[in-house]
């Protein structure tokens, strides 16, 4: 009896893997997106976010009439999304999967250590006969470790450049408070994109704005006790304190700092924390705490896309909020390449998509205009947020000097 | 199509891993170590390629070779000991593994870019198969070669008399030790053959997503490695693959259609297959009913 | 680093060993009485803890109802994990039950991540407002100090339950003897599950104390607690709750002072280290007896 219930189990599963959908294109020319990111483990935040601003962003298109195609008929946007587990080797075996189907772009993923290898097989330049990477354009609205979209002419991101917005803010803070003088850094050792974030980026232009960096405490992604990092900070008495960590170690420094007493005249957070993630785990000890972002409901445009977002039962924040962006500008480009949508222009389609994000120097964003760089990295328009009672307020708009 | 090749490198190069684990788990130690031999295997094959321009498969085998000769000096002491001290034993060698790639830094200016692992930011642009033109489907033949290769010579490895040597310790090492059978030496082999392979699957595993980092090979990669053959079953290689295909095929890829109900499945499908099957998916009596259906048909060809 | 500093980190790394030792103390127990392992203890503690978690957004509750509701919970899950990995599959199969344990990890942890999406929670806290200054920069955690006495009250009525009462006996029984204890009329099925239940509310207890000294709870805590109470364990000597105490503080000192001395990279190879020296000159643990055991 128990044979027949492997065999059958065998059988299931051969035809589940099989079974992977390819479903032929409707009458109504659809243009499908896929979306991908992590909707399981600890950064399943942000695959929900990235879905809900999606669907949000292709409702809101749909409801304008859909996207003018290459022959002048109108077609329907629609978007999947898949889970990766923020796990390199799925992530690979999904972008491969939505590759096999019939949709003309990925938006994705949400963790750095999958954009990363993602972006490894892709085709590397475009037309190179010799390479056999993957050509699918990817647009990338969260991973954030710097300078990645350089990895493949495929790959594009619209995520905020943390150089840029740290070299900005120091330098005004600088203005603002030219009696905070040094600096102490917090980092999340283990991590990738922290622990870039903190020394090529907090680091470096913080000393460039002017401040004398004292030094650095680390500690791990799932470290527990902080007695000793706060000490260390304790002791090199900064007026101010950066911490490149993410929402869980942030929260346990942060209680630790309380605990301690450490009261720096100013607190820098990393741009991912300016989520709603830090504000759910200690408000109460964030208070004050000042982050540059590249998204807040401060325009006409953010505050419907954030509205929209809901309804869909995610959050717009830095990250997910790029994904409405990506969905906007792809579809303006899908209109101004022509795209035909339909299966034998399927690779051409992708093609063109490529070409026209290649070729945008600037694209509208939520915020204000964003630049676009040779690499596929974007320039996004910033703000300076800080946690006032147990919400991001607006600091100050670097744009209205 | 391009999917189903990827798919088909996925589960070759996790069968492996599973291999590696199979063959120590027949002499009866539980080994979390095989994330270790993985990482190893994966780094040192990947600086071949990247950092000393090496073809793939010399490559391979160096990185093989290394992480067995670490897998032997490893179990003259881990093997002393054994079943839960081993498990922790061995799951402590194989994060320190982890950690000394962390720690580890070396990389030279390769054209305009540095190349080579850099600690915690990982060790990205080990693009050998597509700067060399291997297509999705070359690659997954490649890997399936290997895997036919691993799998052959352990199935025979299991018929010959050092098959029933590994499988007398690890039913019963007292009456294994009586009858002449140098236990330490047993053991130590089997761990040795296991990092051997390991190796070989991380290589693999390496110049699949082009891009490694410490993190990929923590305690659940080791779990995993384990996990595939308990599941399959030891009675033989093929369980294990089966396991595979169960694991990597069906609960995350083939359940992709249930949205969010396959993270939950997830778990809960191996405690219920553990409940169903606690011998494996492929035990003696799957065996047995087998070999009957197979000499049946057989004894109906010669009459 | 100066000799203050030493004395500073093993004080902090001593008083949050007391979690460490928690942990330990389920580990140990279940393997003394099952002679198995049991690898989604830590996340039943985790779970308990979110538990009171749970209940606390529903109803607010004070911080020491709270730690009761963590050990309930965990008590609770305790005997879930029972029922799912070790009723069912027969004791011949010890690697079954040991990947089923695995695959409970796995689902505990993925429950946790659907109903939170895997946000830090904020979790409440006794005494997180004291802390005991000396001098200007040293000083002692009210809430470690706290956690720390709590501990050894927990382990105090545990071994009470052990060695003075008819179920500690018939547990101790077991543990022993599982034939001859049969033979004497006791149910050794009955005397798992209790055994279970019991670990799970100390691990309750212990998640809530883990999560209280962070003061946020998250899914990331599993493993880590995972990895450091196996060591304990093995430190300790497999079966040895005393043991497992004494290591479990053992551990967060070592691994505190190592981070003060050669920084957090590092710091965790030292305590794979610690664990090969014992393996390597006492593999029995820290009460090991000349002859050891499997």
């Amino acid at each position: 009896m128990k044979l027949s219930k492997l065999l059958l189990t065998t059988a299931a599963a051969a035809l589940a893997v099989t079974g992977v959908s390819v479903s032929a294109f409707s009458a109504d020319r659809e243009v499908k997106i896929a979306g991908f990111g992590a909707k399981s483990g600890v950064v399943r935040s942000f695959g929900v976010n990235t879905e809900a601003v999606m669907k949000a962003a292709v409702k809101h298109i749909n409801d304008k009439g859909g996207i003018k195609l290459g022959d002048g008929t109108m077609g329907k946007l629609t978007a999947s999304f898949d889970d990766d587990r923020c796990n390199a080797e799925e992530g690979i075996s999904v972008l491969r999967r939505i590759a096999s189907t019939d949709a003309v772009v990925a938006v994705g993923p949400t963790c750095s250590n999958v954009a990363e290898p993602l972006f490894g097989i892709l085709q590397k330049k475009v037309d190179d006969a010799s390479d056999s990477g993957l050509q699918m354009p990817i647009f990338t609205d969260t991973a954030i470790k710097g300078g990645l979209a350089k990895i493949s002419q495929w790959a594009f991101r619209n995520v905020p450049n943390e150089t840029v917005m740290y070299q900005t803010m120091f330098k005004w803070l600088m203005g603002k408070h030219p009696g905070i003088k040094t600096i102490y850094g917090g980092v999340e050792e283990d991590f990738a994109h922290s622990r870039f974030t903190w020394y090529k980026v907090m680091k470096v232009r913080s000393a460039e704005a002017g401040y004398d960096v004292k030094g650095e405490s680390k500690w791990l992604l799932n470290d527990t006790n902080f007695t000793t990092q706060v000490r260390e900070m304790k002791k090199a008495k900064p007026d101010a304190i950066a911490i490149s960590a993410h929402p869980f170690t942030t929260c346990g420094v942060l209680k630790e700092m309380q605990r301690q007493r450490v009261k720096p005249k100013l607190l820098i957070g990393l741009t991912s924390s300016s989520s709603l993630e830090t504000l759910n785990g200690c408000a109460k000890q964030a208070e004050g705490i000042i982050i540059p972002t590249s998204f807040a409901p401060v325009t006409d445009d953010a505050r419907a896309a954030a509205a929209a977002t809901a309804e869909m039962g995610g959050s717009a924040d830095l990250h997910s909020a790029a994904a409405w962006e990506i969905v906007l500008i792809l579809a303006d480009v899908m209109e101004k390449q022509g795209i035909m949508a339909k299966p034998d222009t399927l690779q051409a389609d992708r093609r063109k998509i490529r070409d026209g994000l290649a070729s945008l120097k600037s694209t509208a964003g939520l915020l204000g205009k964003i630049k676009r760089t040779e690499e596929g990295e974007a320039t996004k328009p910033y703000l300076y947020v800080h946690a006032k009672t147990g919400e991001w307020a607006v600091l100050h708009d670097p744009s209205q000097q | 199509m391009d999917f189903y090749y990827g798919l088909l490198q996925i589960i070759g190069m996790h069968t492996i891993l599973g291999l590696s684990a199979y063959i120590v788990l027949l002499t009866g130690q539980v080994t979390l170590a095989q994330a270790g031999f993985f990482a190893i295997g994966a780094y040192i094959a990947g600086m071949l390629t990247v950092l000393a321009g090496w073809h793939l498969v010399p490559s391979m085998l160096v990185a093989a070779v290394v992480s067995g000769t670490v897998a032997c000096l490893v179990g003259f002491p881990a093997l002393r000991i054994k079943g839960l001290m081993l498990v922790v034993a061995t799951m402590a060698f194989g994060e320190a593994v982890r950690l000394f790639w962390f720690n580890f830094d070396y990389q030279r200016s390769k054209g305009e870019a540095l190349v080579g692992p850099l600690g915690g930011e990982g060790f990205k642009q080990i693009r050998y198969f597509p700067e060399n033109g291997w297509t999705t489907g070359e690659v997954a033949t490649f890997v399936w070669i290997w895997v036919a290769l691993i799998m052959a010579a352990l199935w025979w490895i299991d018929r010959s008399r050092a098959g029933a040597v590994l499988r007398a310790v690890g039913e019963d090492e007292l009456a294994a030790q009586s009858v002449g059978i140098n236990l330490t030496a047993v053991k130590v082999t089997a761990f040795a053959v296991g990092g051997f392979i390991a190796g070989i699957g991380g290589a693999i595993y390496a110049h699949y997503t082009t891009h490694i980092e410490h993190s990929n090979f923590g305690v659940i990669l080791a779990t995993f490695a384990i996990a595939y053959p308990i599941l399959g079953g030891l009675t033989n290689v093929v369980g294990t693959l089966l396991a595979v295909i169960f694991i990597q095929g069906f609960l995350v890829e083939g359940l992709r259609f249930l949205g969010d109900w396959r993270n939950l499945l997830f778990g809960a499908l191996i405690v219920l297959a553990m409940n169903v099957r606690p011998r494996g998916l492929i035990d003696e009596r799957a065996m047995l009913f087998l070999r009957r259906m197979f000499g049946l048909a057989k004894r109906g060809t010669n009459a | 680093m100066d000799l203050v500093d030493f004395v500073q980190s093993i004080t902090d790394g001593l008083l949050f060993g007391a979690t460490y030792a928690l942990i330990g103390i389920g580990f140990t127990m279940i393997f003394g009485v099952m002679h198995k392992i049991n690898l989604a203890y830590a996340a039943t503690s985790i779970a308990g803890a979110y538990v009171s978690w749970a209940v606390g957004t529903l109803l607010p509750l004070p911080a020491l109802v709270t730690f009761v509701v963590a050990a309930i919970g965990g008590g609770i899950v305790g005997y879930l994990v029972y029922l799912c990995c070790f009723k069912f599959i027969p004791v011949t199969s010890p690697l079954a039950t040991l990947l089923g344990t695995v695959g409970m990890l796995i689902l505990i942890d993925e429950i946790i991540v659907h109903e939170t999406n895997g946000m830090p929670q904020p979790y409440p806290a006794l005494f997180d407002d004291v802390y005991f200054e000396i001098g200007e920069f040293y000083g002692i955690r009210g809430d470690l100090l706290f956690i720390f006495f709590l501990s050894l009250i927990a382990t105090a009525i545990l071994l009470y339950i052990l060695y003075r009462t008819k179920l500690g006996i018939a547990t101790r029984a077991v543990a022993q003897q599982p034939v001859a204890a049969q033979l004497c009329g006791i149910s050794i099925e009955r005397t798992n599950a209790s055994t279970f239940v019991i670990t799970g509310l100390l691990g309750g207890l212990a998640g809530a104390m883990i999560g209280a000294s962070v003061g946020v709870l998250s899914p990331l805590l599993t493993l880590p607690i995972t990895i450091k109470g196996l060591i304990v364990t093995v430190i300790g000597g497999l079966g040895s709750i005393p043991g497992a105490i004494i290591a479990g503080l053992l551990v967060g000192a070592f691994e505190n002072f190592f981070q003060a001395l050669r920084g957090v990279t590092e710091r965790d190879m030292y305590v794979m280290l610690l664990l090969f020296a014992f393996l390597t000159f006492r593999p029995g643990g820290i009460f090991s007896k000349t002859t050891s055991r499997d």
